[in-house]
């Protein structure tokens, strides 16, 4: 019985292509539902407010779904590997206050900005590896560890201080648009969304992650360097919450020493809600971008309804229940996984 | 092949031990370096109110933990319980009533999770996750704009009152801790948990109701999250919807410092109680240092990582000789367990 789920589920792609072919099928595909339940909440918004259409709110929308986007980006590799990253957000957090006080005190241009907010991401990304990969701590505790070393520097490095002064030039980034509802930040961030969709499907790295992801044992019998690819999920991770914080300077100009600590769950919560199961093996790429995206249109919906904010943390819960009831596979495999004892660790 | 032998049983020669004399090397270290914080033994003893409520909220999470699973929403649940009990008592109920109706409502809380979990059967990871989120939202939304605050005397007793020195909130905790070991360790339910934790189809096999079990485990909880939660309502003397939610971090930690191992079926309560107390003292100490909190939040990761570390190596390691220590190295794939 669970050698028959293990190969069901060992091939996520190839089942997925399978099941496009007709109309149910295709809606069983979790971003292809996503879509639709959002362009029912798009309809329904309008109709009741004609300015949730507008561009400037689409614009809005997309520019502030991509900090979560690139973490949720990460998390998905993180995820597909059958771990979790508790500190994704704090790497961000850390990433946006030291590139802010570069930019801030010493006028640093914007590619040197990425590089280093993606280094300090790779830095700190290293650390959870090193923990999980080598340590071979498990990686819900690993990075609850690091969650709380990375926030408690964040608070270290600013020293009481904020980052407040980001250039215009910057922040415009965040506020124009290139197309109408098209933010100038989306252009950029889609590129990586697509780089890491084409590295997971069509690379035998990307294939590895799966595949470690689904059965780790297995992928060691067929020659995978298990404890490798594991190391180089927490890296992309951290790579990519590095650059998150890059992206949160520009479209919010501000950081804190309080910034991304609670964003790790928001980014676990859109990986879950755009098809990534946490019990690895089954996502994508996509996934985290439309995850995310639907999280803001939900909550943007939300507010247009005069729900007061206090209830936006419930919708994004209520929205992860959603997701993983309607996912049949997730409460087979969380009943198959619970035979394995060693769930957690990798 | 020792990539395929069964999950080995014993733990690192008392590590109850170990987590003692670190205790108190800590007690002695900042008696020492820190004029105010022994006092003459009342002083230490005061100290423990301000982390009782992380230790009772521990206490639950660490039932849960047994049994393999986790419970994300256990600081959100005390979160909601201290403002139900704040909001009570200023409508003019009384102590008990307020206290009660807290513990209900963190109760009712956790059975929910354990509904969840047991019935539909979801990974407790994704449905705390989200139950954390809609709790918070409801505590949040109960306490309104300005949060009740400036409870009666009775209640606050609760939270700073003492007796002959010892503080009230320290021996509820060391109660419920005392209920929490001889749960766990001498009724069906808590051989149960440990069982399930080991094994959830051996545990299944040996005909536990294992759902049962598990809807108990989160409803327990729940309920110990309740206390935690009226504990922090009158140590504070106001009911933030804010102070549950930052004991999570502290209680898993607590946890995992006390020896429970994080896929369940192994780990002492008594452990977690003197974890509770090592970690408690240390905030406390760094705090009365003059430390900030975050700081203490980053000292707090690093022991956990540190405690790990120490802890998985020892583990793999334990009567092994160097040439299987170095054969454990390279092999990729000895600490997985057997699958299936």
């Amino acid at each position: 019985m669970t050698t028959a789920r293990n190969v069901q589920t060992a091939l996520p792609a190839e089942e997925d292509e399978r099941r496009g072919a007709d109309i149910t099928g295709l809606l069983r595909r979790r971003e292809v539902l996503v879509v639709a339940v959002m362009v029912v909440i798009v309809a329904v918004s309008t109709a009741v407010h004609p300015y949730f259409w507008a561009s400037d709110n689409f614009g809005y929308i997309l520019a502030d779904s991509m900090v979560i986007a690139l973490l949720a980006l990460g998390e998905t590799f993180v995820m597909l590997g059958r771990g979790i990253d508790l500190s994704v957000g704090a790497i961000m957090g850390l990433s946006a206050i030291v590139v802010g006080f570069q930019i801030q005190n010493h006028s640093m241009t914007l590619l040197p900005a990425v590089v280093l907010g993606g280094v300090i991401g790779v830095v700190l990304g290293l650390g959870n590896a090193l923990l999980v990969a080598v340590a071979r701590l498990p990686p819900i505790i690993a990075t609850l560890g690091t969650l709380g070393v990375y926030s408690g520097l964040e608070f270290v490095v600013t020293n009481g201080n904020q980052v407040d002064t980001i250039p215009n030039s910057m922040t415009n980034l965040g506020s124009s648009q290139v197309l109408p509802g098209i933010p100038e930040i989306f252009v950029y961030t889609l590129p990586l969304v697509i780089i890491a969709a084409i590295v997971l499907r069509y690379t035998v790295f990307g294939r590895s992650v799966y595949a470690v992801g689904d059965d780790a044992e297995a992928a060691y019998r067929a020659g995978i360097g298990v404890q490798r690819v594991l190391f180089a999920t927490y890296l992309i991770a951290g790579l990519l919450a590095g650059l998150a914080g890059v992206v949160y300077l520009i479209y919010t100009s501000g950081a804190s020493s309080t910034t991304g600590v609670n964003d790790n769950l928001s980014a676990i919560a859109a990986a879950l809600i755009g098809g990534t199961a946490l019990t690895g093996g089954r996502g994508g790429a996509f996934g985290a971008l439309i995850g995310s995206v639907f999280l803001t249109v939900t909550l943007t919906a939300m507010s247009f309804a005069h729900m007061p904010d206090v209830w936006q943390p419930a919708g994004v819960g209520v929205l992860v229940l959603l997701a993983v009831l309607s996912d049949r596979r997730a409460r087979d495999a969380s009943v198959a996984r619970r035979s394995k004892r060693r769930r957690w660790r990798r | 092949m020792t990539t395929l032998a069964l999950p080995q049983r014993w733990r690192v020669p008392g590590w109850g031990v170990c987590l003692v004399v670190a205790l108190v090397a800590e007690l002695v270290y900042f008696t020492l370096t820190t004029r105010h914080f022994a006092d003459g033994g009342s002083g230490m003893l005061a100290l423990t109110e301000q982390f009782v409520p992380t230790g009772v909220v521990a206490l639950g999470l660490a039932m849960v933990i047994l049994t393999g699973n986790i419970d994300l929403s256990a600081g959100a649940n005390a979160s909601l319980a201290s403002v139900i009990a704040g909001t009570a008592l200023e409508h003019g109920y009384g102590t008990w009533v307020a206290v009660l109706v807290a513990i209900a409502v963190g109760t009712a809380a956790g059975l929910f999770n354990g509904l969840v979990v047991a019935v539909l059967g979801i990974d407790s990871l994704l449905v705390t996750l989200a139950t954390q989120f809609i709790v918070t939202s409801i505590a949040t939304s109960v306490a309104g704009y300005a949060p009740p605050y400036g409870f009666a005397g009775s209640f606050l007793r609760l939270g700073q009152g003492t007796v002959a020195d010892v503080p009230v909130a320290l021996l509820i905790f060391l109660l419920l801790a005392l209920a929490t070991i001889g749960v766990v360790n001498y009724t069906t339910l808590g051989r149960s948990m440990v069982l399930i934790g080991y094994s959830r189809r051996a545990a299944d096999y040996t005909g536990i109701t294992s759902r049962r079990a598990l809807c108990a485990v989160f409803t327990l909880s729940g309920a110990l999250a309740g206390v935690g939660g009226v504990l922090l309502a009158a140590y504070y003397d106001s009911a933030q919807p804010e102070n549950g939610a930052i004991l999570l971090l502290p209680a898993i930690t607590a946890v995992v410092l006390g020896g429970v191992d994080i896929f369940g079926g192994r780990g002492r309560i008594g452990e977690v109680v003197i974890a509770v107390l090592l970690l408690g003292f240390l905030s406390q100490g760094m705090l009365i240092e003059g430390r900030s909190s975050l700081a203490v939040t980053m000292v707090t990761g690093l022991v956990l990582i540190g405690a790990l570390v120490l802890k998985v190596l020892f583990e793999r390691n334990f009567r092994a000789s160097w040439a299987a220590r170095m054969r454990q190295l390279r092999a990729p794939l000895s600490h997985l367990g057997r699958p299936g």
